[in-house]
């Protein structure tokens, strides 16, 4: 069976040289698909057999004719004589050239493939620390993507603000820096982009002034030099950057609307928005300014910033509570509209829902709309914090210049931002224990202080610095009249009377005088005083009657007892009394009145 | 804002006139927050307006009212349709207010203790109030509900086709 199909093949083989078809194609015409001529294991033997056959039967026909020389000859061709000891070099340098080339051209192939790869892996790492950073910024910051750029937001919308700037951030990919330069340290793969007019660093600055300036300074309150914020160690710088721009657009917000605020409010002075500053009068001949000082990196204004270096006459508490009152203002917005019950109902207040229904007059709705804005409450807080520094000086000028007696503040710690409380002692030095009849407990508002004595009297004053002055004048003058009230009962003298306002003698023009007498225990000695605010103390002494050698003999008391009658009173050189002070002084002339 | 949970109670009272459409008002009450107004609503027609505008309009008026107000409608004539309960919860999203919740039908008519719900699903509604002519806000709204997607497909219906 083997052998009859090997004879087929040779035929087949044959008519397949002669036609040039592939074999396949015509074992497909001759309709023998059983098998194929390429798998026929002696397929080889038997070409390799059969081109030895032509290639002997070439050689032999060759050689036959070479033979003979009838037809062909066999001429030696001179060959040209290769160079004898070149030939091995340059065939050696050819070759080992060629190799060389060839490792080169791998090495070279390899390098390049690692190259590719390094700059891979780092184009990966960096897409890794952008990512890794991306997922920081996110949380922290809104991002959304839109379009091919990611957004971010950093303005105070949600937090319930109504300011219209928008606030957006663009977060930029760093990623293209040069590998051949050396990698600055604080690279960060991902960067952001603020708007133009957020950048830079800006604070609301709020002072009070004596008198107004010059229309021609208004509103050209420069940024003096303040450092910008140092990132904190390890806080990317985004986040600084980021930070220092939303600080911005708070800042700008609360100068919006303070300004909106200036100019919709009617008051008996005008308030003036000029350029960044708004300027408001609380109290006559003071002016309160609040300016917007905003500072672009660009190195122009900082050099004006720093060549008008303003004193720092900051209100820094007042700055502070800006910031928190627009944050409350932010609660407020927020938190003013409820979800609504029924879920139909419109968004809104409930209260102003209920005042259709309730049937709410004007004055119930007006309570419901939002009474004060930031402007009204700053000022407020404004005039209660210089009223209270006014009060704190007329004290402390009142204690450093009267030494007698001695005044004694102490404030309280905790205040309301529109209310404070003081209370005022006085007192004689050395004394204090016995006489503490003035005390007095100073509550200062916004536009008013109230006193409130010891014994429950209130009396209010204004704002006026004299008001208070005067008021602690005629204290401290009462005081020493009280004093020597209370001296007189530790030293067992009888008080005769006692006045805290005297109509007699010369008008003071502040307050009224006081006045006292007092009897030695004897009863021999009597001892007046009379102490004015302006017209100061004016002590008088009563002698017996038989002590006084200068009286002249009456022709009608004839009788020795009359000597018991008090005499004339006899002014004291008070300034020429030994003793510190005057409750001191007191008790000396009492002791020396009083016979052991 | 937190997302709240309700329970309203809202009775459709109907008043018909020589018109062939009858006049609707819808009367609705919190169950489960008291001392809160009852809420009377005026609904228009709806208009489907062309493609370029992503939402249902219709005119309303809100009006909050006192909780005598199903005997003021009887008065004035109307008598009342239908009622149902709804229970559920209500989001917000700006001047967007989404509710979604489950209708309930009332076996007992005035008995709002005894109610069956409609169906298993619940019903999401996005709807803002907004002056007439501002039709931006419905670009708003399809930008919500795209995001909404695939969980809930709001989409504009057109009630007329319901009917």
């Amino acid at each position: 069976m083997l052998c009859l199909q090997v004879k087929d093949q040779s035929s087949i083989n044959t008519r397949y040289a002669k036609c040039s078809y592939k074999p396949l194609f015509c074992f497909c015409a001759l309709g023998l698909v059983k098998f194929q001529p390429s798998l026929w294991p002696w397929d080889s033997v038997r070409n390799n057999l059969r081109s030895a056959l032509t290639e002997m039967c070439v050689l032999y026909d060759v050689l036959s004719i070479v033979k003979d020389k009838k037809f062909m000859t066999l001429d030696p061709v001179v060959q040209d004589p290769l160079p004898p000891k070149q030939n091995p070099q340059t065939l050696q340098l050819i070759s080992k050239k060629k190799s060389l080339a060839g490792a080169a051209q791998i090495l070279l192939k390899g390098a390049e493939r690692l190259s590719k790869s390094v700059a891979e892996n780092q184009e990966n790492k960096r897409q890794r620390d952008f990512n890794s950073e991306l997922l920081r910024l996110r949380q922290h910051w809104k991002l959304r993507k839109v379009g091919d750029k990611i957004l971010g937001d950093l303005s105070y919308r949600s937090a319930g603000s109504l300011f219209p700037h928008h606030g957006t951030f663009e977060v930029i990919k760093n990623t293209d820096i040069d590998l051949d330069k050396k990698i600055p340290e604080d690279y960060c793969p991902l960067d952001v982009q603020i708007p133009s007019d957020l950048e830079g660093s800006a604070y609301i600055k709020v002072s009070i002034q004596k008198q107004a300036p010059d229309i021609g300074d208004l509103g050209t309150v420069n940024l003096f030099k303040r450092p910008l914020p140092k990132s904190k160690p390890g806080a990317p710088h985004w986040q600084t950057k980021l930070e220092a721009a939303q600080n911005v657009l708070l800042c700008k917000e609360i100068f919006a609307q303070l300004s909106r605020e200036a100019v919709q409010i009617k008051s008996q002075i005008p308030h003036i928005v000029v350029k960044n500053q708004i300027i408001s009068q609380p109290f006559p001949g003071l002016q309160l300014s609040i300016s917007l000082c905003h500072s672009s990196n660009d190195k122009k204004s900082q050099k004006a910033a720093s060549e008008k270096q303003s004193p720092e006459d900051h209100l820094y508490v007042l700055e502070h509570n800006l910031h928190q009152l627009i944050r409350e203002f932010h609660k407020q917005t927020l938190s003013s509209t409820m979800m609504p019950h029924p879920a139909s109902a419109p968004f809104g207040h409930k209260r102003m829902r209920m005042a259709g229904p309730q049937a709410f007059d004007k004055n119930d709705i007006s309570s419901l709309q939002p009474n004060e804005g930031l402007l009204e409450k700053i000022i407020k807080q404004a005039k209660h914090i210089f009223l209270r520094r006014r009060t704190a000086r007329t004290i402390d000028s009142l204690a450093s210049r009267i030494e007698d007696p001695q005044i004694q503040a102490h404030w309280s710690n905790i205040n309301d931002v529109y209310e404070s409380s003081v209370k005022v002692l006085i007192t004689s030095q050395g004394y204090e224990q016995i006489c503490k009849s003035i005390q007095l407990q100073l509550n200062i508002g916004v536009e008013q202080i109230r006193i409130v004595h010891r014994d429950g009297r209130v009396i209010t004053l204004s704002h006026q610095e004299q008001e208070l002055q005067d008021f602690l004048l005629s204290q401290m003058s009462q005081h020493q009249v009280h004093a020597v009230q209370q001296l007189a009962k530790v030293m067992g003298w009888h008080v005769l009377s006692f006045s805290n306002h005297v109509g007699l003698g010369p008008v003071e023009s502040i307050g009224n005088a006081s006045a006292i007498t007092l009897a030695s225990p004897s009863g021999d000695y009597a001892i007046s005083v009379r102490n004015g605010p302006e017209s100061g103390s004016k002590v008088m002494v009563q002698f017996p009657r038989c002590q006084c050698k200068d009286l002249p003999k009456s022709d009608v008391l004839q009788d020795s007892k009359w000597n018991h009658l008090r005499g004339p009173f006899k002014e004291v050189q008070w300034n020429k009394m030994e003793g510190r002070n005057f409750v001191y002084k007191m008790e000396l002339l009492m002791a020396a009145l009083t016979p052991c | 804002m937190e997302p709240e949970t309700f329970l309203d109670h809202e009775m459709v009272f109907l008043l018909k006139g020589q018109q062939a459409s009858p006049f609707v008002l819808r009367a609705r009450r919190s169950m489960d927050k008291t001392g809160t107004p009852w809420h009377l609503r005026y609904l228009g027609q709806p208009e489907m307006g062309d493609k370029n505008r992503h939402a249902l309009v219709r005119n309303c008026v809100d009006i909050a009212t006192s909780e005598n107000l199903t005997d003021f409608l009887v008065e004035m004539g109307f008598r009342m349709d239908h009622e149902f309960v709804a229970k559920g919860h209500v989001f917000r999203k700006g001047i967007m207010k989404i509710v979604v919740y489950k209708i309930f039908r009332i076996l007992i008519p005035g008995n709002t203790d005894s109610i069956e719900p409609l169906s298993l699903s619940y019903l999401v509604e996005l709807s803002v109030v907004a002056p007439a002519g501002q039709d931006i806000v419905s670009d708003d709204m399809r930008n919500f509900a795209e995001q909404l997607k695939p969980l809930v497909h709001l989409e504009k219906i057109d009630p007329k086709r319901l009917m």
